[in-house]
């Protein structure tokens, strides 16, 4: 087995689906970053570069896809919560479809 | 931003100059946006030790911000992209060549549009040369059809028999021309910003 080739490979995968993954898990709830690395880590088991979560965000926000808004807390420091807009949850409809068809064509291929 | 306190006087520490690289990488932005990345960063520090038992400070602290990343490193692709949104939004010069340079290591295509903008130095090149040589620059006519825009020195001016058409008016032609090319430059960039935004946020942001 090529242990650097597979590793380049699964970085890439996660790379290409992390915007997926942080739509799903923004699907039935609302969370606040710290919250939302918590739960893509918990669910997946995917150690991601936390710091790179939040540039994505900002970029989900621009598309449309989310929003934001800060909620302030009684230590002072207030928190960021992210929710799904109808755009985005109507575009993540439309990536699981693409994902689920993918997995079908790799099933039948593999 | 309400900072964090620490019991800790080298936590403190730790965390002020986690915070200072944080300010200096996003330098770049508006107000606003610096504002904006700091309190979430800031956050994301608080939230995190919570979590954490409290007694073990600076070992919590550090494994927080290496988790998190170098500011200088994770920011970089967002400083460069809001720059880029700030710099085609304003027309400022200041602000174009400040998101080019931050993007220049994001595809060859921004190289390109730096050498776009770096040719209207050449109009501005044959102004300035227009006014010391009066004669030798400027839109040269022969026998009625076009020959050259730019510098002839007299004796070619002469052999070739050239005629030069716009006289004083060379100037705020050429100026007219530099305000033009850099508006459609502009414009061109904003449009490439905005067809490759998705691609980017695949290719840029978790490389």
């Amino acid at each position: 087995m090529n242990e650097n080739f597979l590793h380049k490979w699964k970085s890439q995968v996660k790379k290409g689906t992390l915007a997926f993954i942080a739509l799903n898990v923004l699907k039935d709830h609302e969370y606040y970053g710290y919250e939302l690395i918590e739960q893509i880590k918990k669910n997946t088991r995917i150690e991601i570069a936390e710091g790179t979560l939040y540039p994505l965000m900002n970029r989900l926000k621009k598309e449309g896809l989310v929003t934001s808004k800060w909620v302030e807390q009684t230590s002072g420091i207030p928190r960021k919560y992210y929710t799904l807009t109808n755009t985005g949850e109507a575009t993540l409809s439309e990536m699981s479809n693409f994902w689920f068809d993918l997995e079908k064509s790799i099933k039948r291929i593999s | 931003m309400k900072p964090i306190q620490f019991t800790n006087q080298t936590a403190q520490k730790i965390y002020s100059d986690y915070i200072t690289r944080i300010k200096r990488t996003t330098q770049p932005l508006d107000k606003k946006d610096q504002e904006e990345i700091l309190m979430e960063l800031n956050s994301h520090i608080y939230e995190g030790l919570l979590q954490l038992d409290p007694t073990n400070e600076i070992e919590n602290l550090v494994n927080l911000l290496d988790k998190l990343g170098a500011p200088e490193e994770v920011l970089k692709p967002l400083v460069a992209q809001k720059k880029l949104e700030q710099a085609t939004k304003t027309f400022n010069p200041k602000h174009i060549f400040k998101a080019l340079a931050l993007n220049l290591s994001n595809g060859v295509l921004y190289i390109v549009f730096a050498f776009l903008y770096l040719t209207l130095f050449g109009f501005v090149y044959l102004i300035i040369a227009k006014i010391l040589h009066p004669n030798q620059v400027g839109l040269f006519f022969k026998e009625g059809k076009f020959h050259l825009l730019g510098i002839r020195n007299s004796h070619q001016v002469k052999i070739l028999e050239l005629t030069e058409v716009l006289g004083y008016w060379f100037i705020p032609t050429m100026l007219f021309i530099i305000v033009v090319l850099y508006i459609l430059i502009t414009l061109l960039l904003r449009m490439k910003r905005k067809k490759f935004t998705l691609l980017h946020s695949i290719t840029m942001y978790y490389l």
